[in-house]
């Protein structure tokens, strides 16, 4: 026999698992380090081909004084400048990506509270039967 | 008001009737209209410069997810620039990539202001843009304008370098690119209304969300107020010559938009018909959830205004009626009276089952008033007894 209210309370679990549910699924599946972790290090290598990005066309922009000043630029100051802008950027944005990452996975987790508490009351119903 | 409010319920009906169809319609004429507008903005490419072209792509846009419009927007936009100078798409193929890469991967669902923004540019009414999305995103968002706004710069950078650029040679390579590159980290203009968007995305949001009357519209009006005051400070700040007629103007139709969109946000409720799929042990479930909703019918007043004998059976025969009904005790004693009978037919309340598919209706019981006045004298004690005994 069909169980009405199982099959409301299943009704509300899938649609949540085919919404936001996947996205929260996905998230809950990690442990925290793991996920945070994971993040900064796409933030990490997001950054670094961003920086190079920009980086090739300061230089491009910049070709000819290059090409002018080329011996008389002092290379490992130079060197040392771009890095510093380097750690700069990739640190700024990683720690935008730890904090982002750390509300959404306790955001995703306290969803997925309630979807376990369900996923109980759903079992209990079929002992119930 | 009433009937706004019954046009939202036909839409409401119609929305969740034919949201197979409305949807991927409504992808494609979005698609459809941004790359008709980035053909006749740019339109280096004479081969991306076809009706054909844009129709199948519009079309492919309808049933892809709603990142590929941005995709394909990018794509057509950066062919164009290759048609100009190859030097041109370099700088907006880096701008694109640092956008994605650092800011759009943080709200992806938001890909569709990213596109919308230049668009509205593109319309000459580009103020709506932050009030519209302070209403209906989160602050996330202004990250997603913000970007939307560069884009918008960019491309027009291409548009004002383009006769400065095809006079160029091809060895000329990098003064191109160093031409693109100060057109658009000069634009002050760009810097300002990044951050007269950003910021009244954030106020306007704030408001909103505040517990306190007419949030939304205080909410908006501000944001409206604020986007033009940082635009004027920005133009004495920067001297970028902001029009300030069309700015006002454009801020009085973006409230205007904006009262539109909060009557379809709160009125209409777009939560969309669930077909979920699953099973246990015994059952392999196809559910078809559709979210309830009441249609307001028109409501029929007829009024009977004649010259009649009220009778005190008249009252008596009609209390099993649920109804209401008030009458001058001096009508239950007989005599002629001139009596006023309103007749109305509530409005009834057709639902749709939720999962088990089936619907369900509930009418309301019609309502009957009936004035009587008569030329004897009332009694109130009569009155009262008897309209309690109605109730």
């Amino acid at each position: 026999m069909l169980n009405e209210e199982r099959v409301i309370l299943m009704t509300h679990m899938a649609s949540y698992e085919s919404g936001e549910g996947k996205q929260n699924v996905k998230i809950g599946n990690y442990f925290r380090s793991d996920y945070i972790a994971v993040q900064v290090l796409k933030a990490v290598i997001s950054a670094t081909i961003a920086f190079a990005l920009v980086f090739a066309l300061y230089i491009l922009y910049n070709l000819e004084i290059f090409l002018q000043d080329l011996y008389k630029i002092d290379i490992i100051l130079f060197a040392k400048n771009v890095l510093t802008y380097y750690g700069i950027t990739v640190v700024g944005y990683g720690i935008l990506t730890y904090i982002l990452s750390t509300y959404r996975y306790a955001k995703a987790k306290n969803n997925l509270k309630h979807y376990y508490q369900n996923l109980k009351k759903l079992n209990s119903l079929y002992n119930q039967q | 008001m009433t009937d706004l409010l019954e046009i939202r319920e036909k839409i409401k009906l119609v929305y969740s009737k034919y949201e197979v169809f409305i949807l991927p319609l409504a992808k494609f004429l979005l698609a459809f209209v941004v790359l008709l507008s980035l053909n006749s903005k740019l339109g280096y490419m004479g081969r991306l410069d076809n009706m054909a072209l844009v129709l199948i792509v519009a079309l492919m846009c309808s049933f892809l997810p709603t990142g590929c419009i941005i995709l394909f927007a990018m794509l057509f936009s950066l062919l164009h620039m290759y048609a100009l100078a190859m030097e041109a798409a370099l700088v907006g193929l880096c701008l694109y990539l640092v956008m994605f890469l650092l800011f759009l991967r943080f709200s992806p669902k938001d890909s569709l202001v990213v596109v919308l923004t230049p668009l509205l540019f593109f319309l000459h009414v580009p103020y709506v843009t932050p009030i519209a999305v302070g209403l209906l995103c989160g602050p996330a968002s202004m990250i997603s304008v913000g970007c939307g706004v560069a884009i918008h710069y960019l491309l027009q950078t291409v548009v004002d370098s383009a006769a400065a650029l095809n006079t160029m040679g091809d060895e000329e390579a990098i003064a191109k690119i160093r031409l693109m590159i100060d057109g658009i980290i000069g634009n002050r203009e760009m810097m300002v209304m990044i951050a007269a968007f950003a910021i009244t995305v954030l106020v306007v949001y704030l408001i909103r969300r505040l517990s306190i009357d007419y949030a939304w519209t205080i909410a908006m009006v501000s944001g409206a107020l604020i986007d033009v005051m940082i635009l004027l400070i920005g133009d004495l700040i920067y001297d970028i010559n902001t029009s300030v007629v069309s700015a006002l103007l454009g801020s009085l139709l973006a409230v205007a938009v904006a009262k539109v969109i909060e009557f379809f946000r709160f009125c209409v409720d777009y939560s969309r018909t669930e077909k979920v799929q699953f099973e246990d042990d015994e059952y392999y479930y196809y559910v078809k959830a559709v979210p309830k909703m009441t249609v307001a019918m028109s409501t029929k007043t007829v009024k009977k205004i004649n010259a009649q004998h009220v009778r005190n059976e008249a009252v008596s025969d009609r209390e099993d009626e649920d109804s209401y009904r008030s009458t001058g005790a001096q009508s239950r004693r007989g005599g002629m009276g001139r009596s006023v009978t309103t007749e109305r037919t509530a409005a009834g309340r057709s639902g749709y089952g939720t999962t088990r598919g089936t619907g369900r209706g509930d009418r309301r019981v019609g309502r009957s008033v009936t004035i009587g006045s008569t030329s004897q004298k009332s009694d109130l004690d009569d009155y009262i007894e008897d309209f309690d005994e109605e109730i």
